[in-house]
């Protein structure tokens, strides 16, 4: 554990020393979604209009509802940047021999595994803030700050499901170019299937099923709820301890799938 | 004295393509030992094996007494290892990296022990600047550093000084000496022939096979002599085993001329004889 903290150190020394990337990968999301808003700002009338059936918001709020349909879409940012980076990440420690320098020296795959997730904690917490933030300020979102503070919480362990999914990724990756694949099999379903798009539950039932395996699944189901006018906690209790499972469980394969020799 | 490292029967194999074939090796403790090869000769994937980064096909090695794969976290305490590449995090400083790699051993004084170590490979003056600033021998130096930080008993070495300029090859060589007199076994492995005879032991490896395991002198020996003989002005050359003996024997053939002036010895060099050594067994 100990060892987790400084491989963890080192992330963080590493972040911080590179301004432009850790610029980018703060501010790219907030562009995202300030796009996000221009581009809502034209549609939002159109909802007036009836019968649009291709919104997936639903039209008898067409204000209000923008929250259903934003926070999914943030989430989905946060995971994309948080999984792209880690595993790109890794997968460098592996083709420049240091990953195998660091096993030599005596650091196990755990450790280096909590170290990353520990070094990207304060990248995810960043931009989770950052992200609540705008979207609060663009779209003026009237929440309770309870409301704020799970949204917050959610975001943020999504964040770090996704740095431990870019993880486990990155060891079935010899070079960088390896994780490409992976961004259409694990990113593009969950786009369709989780919520980000259109309300899961009204697929056919495998694609329902299907979309249960995506992390980002249950990262909706909260948000979901928690713009609804009235919701209670236990609401998402569950979904929430999925989350943690998630993580614990994508530490667990990780650990057996990073590979110490060839 | 015992051995550091011992291998029995070792072979590797990548699916079709036998890397490694029934390697035996011995390296005695706190020697120089030398691993030469031309390139693919299965250098790196040996070393790896040594240091438990690799799972081979069948054989047995044993390091401090030690399996490389079943003990690995003992062992790693232990050893050192300095792979091919620099491996190294660029976007860190050279004490940085040195320190990185030392934290992992739960080294007390640390900061003392990578300034001390750092002093050691030359680098004192250049410790806070960013490793990927470097040129390629100062990184190699840092590599070395980060290889040594945790005094490790034995250190396997993959070609520390390829594209090194020949002073600092020499220096670096001077190191090891040191390294080696303070008790430290080094197992090191070289393309560069020449390097044969700073060590105390060599193995010659081509395309997974040794093909000779002998003392740098050994091999000097198996090579040949040119005399030439100079009697009052008239150069006789003569080629003769390079053995005292075949020397001698030669040299008799000539009694004790007074009027030979001077005789002159032309050794073959080490790199001529290990190339013939490694040519001729094809
Ligand atoms: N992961 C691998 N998969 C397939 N073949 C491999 C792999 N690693 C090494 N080889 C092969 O094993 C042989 C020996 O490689 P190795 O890297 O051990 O040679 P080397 O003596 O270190 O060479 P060099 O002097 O170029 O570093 C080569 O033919 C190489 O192509
Ligand atoms: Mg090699």
């Amino acid at each position: 554990m100990k060892n987790a903290f400084i491989i963890g150190k080192r992330v963080i020394i590493q972040l911080k020393g590179d301004k432009r990337f850790l610029a980018l990968s703060l501010i790219a999301p907030l562009i995202i979604i300030y796009l996000l808003k221009i581009v809502f700002d034209i549609i939002t009338p159109e909802l007036d209009m009836p019968m649009n059936e291709f919104m997936p918001v639903p039209i008898e709020m067409p204000t209000l509802a923008t929250p259903k349909f934003i926070l999914p879409v943030s989430a989905f940012i946060v995971h994309f940047l948080s999984f792209v980076l880690c595993a790109i990440l890794l997968v460098q420690e592996r083709t420049r021999g240091t990953l195998e320098r660091m096993l030599i020296n005596g650091y196990k795959k755990t450790s280096i595994i909590m170290g990353y997730t520990i070094g990207y904690f304060g990248l995810a917490t960043l931009q989770a803030i950052l992200v609540i933030t705008e979207e609060i300020y663009l779209f003026k979102f009237d929440f309770a700050t309870s409301t704020i503070v799970i949204l917050f919480f959610v975001i943020w362990l999504l964040a770090i499901v996704s740095v431990m999914l870019g993880i486990f990724i990155s060891t079935f990756a010899r070079h960088e170019g390896h994780v490409f694949p992976f961004i259409p099999l694990i990113i593009l379903p969950s786009v369709f299937l989780t919520g980000v798009l259109a309300d899961p539950e009204k697929l056919p039932t495998w694609a329902n099923w299907l979309g249960h395996l995506f992390p980002l699944r249950y990262a909706n189901n909260i948000l979901t709820t928690l713009t609804k006018p009235e919701f209670h906690y236990s609401e998402f209790t569950g979904d929430f301890l999925i989350l943690i499972g998630y993580a614990l469980g994508l530490l667990l394969l990780a650990s057996r799938t990073l590979k110490e020799s060839d | 004295m015992s051995n550091s490292v011992e291998i029995n029967g070792l072979n590797k194999s990548y699916g079709k393509l036998s890397v490694l074939k029934d390697v035996n090796l011995n390296v005695p403790e706190g020697a120089i030992y030398g691993l030469i090869g031309p390139n693919g000769a299965g250098k790196t994937t040996l070393i790896k094996a040594l240091v438990g980064a690799l799972k081979y096909d069948s054989g047995k090695i044993s390091v401090l007494n030690l399996d490389p794969i079943k003990n690995k976290w003992d062992l790693r305490r232990q050893i050192g290892y300095m792979p091919q590449t620099p491996s190294l995090y660029g976007d860190l400083t050279a004490f940085q990296n040195i320190s990185f790699f030392g934290k992992a051993h739960g080294i007390k004084n640390l900061e003392e022990e990578t300034n001390k170590i750092l002093a050691f490979t030359e680098l004192s003056d250049r410790k806070n600047d960013l490793v990927r600033n470097f040129s390629g021998g100062m990184q190699k130096r840092v590599s070395l550093a980060c290889t040594l930080i945790h005094k490790p008993k034995i250190i396997f070495l993959d070609e520390p000084t390829a594209a090194v300029d020949p002073q600092l090859k020499q220096r670096t060589w001077a190191l090891f000496k040191k390294l080696s007199e303070s008790g430290v076994t080094i197992f090191v492995s070289t393309h560069l022939m020449d390097e044969a005879m700073l060590c105390d032991k060599v193995t010659i490896l081509r395309q997974g096979e040794v093909l000779l395991v002998d003392t740098p002198h050994n091999i000097l020996v198996k090579g040949k002599t040119k005399i030439t003989v100079n009697r009052n002005g008239t150069k006789t050359e003569l080629i003769s085993g390079s053995s005292a003996s075949a020397l001698a024997s030669e040299l008799k053939k000539f009694g004790l001329d007074k009027e030979i002036q001077d005789i002159t010895f032309t050794q073959d060099n080490i790199e001529n004889i290990i190339l013939d050594i490694v040519d001729k067994k094809k």
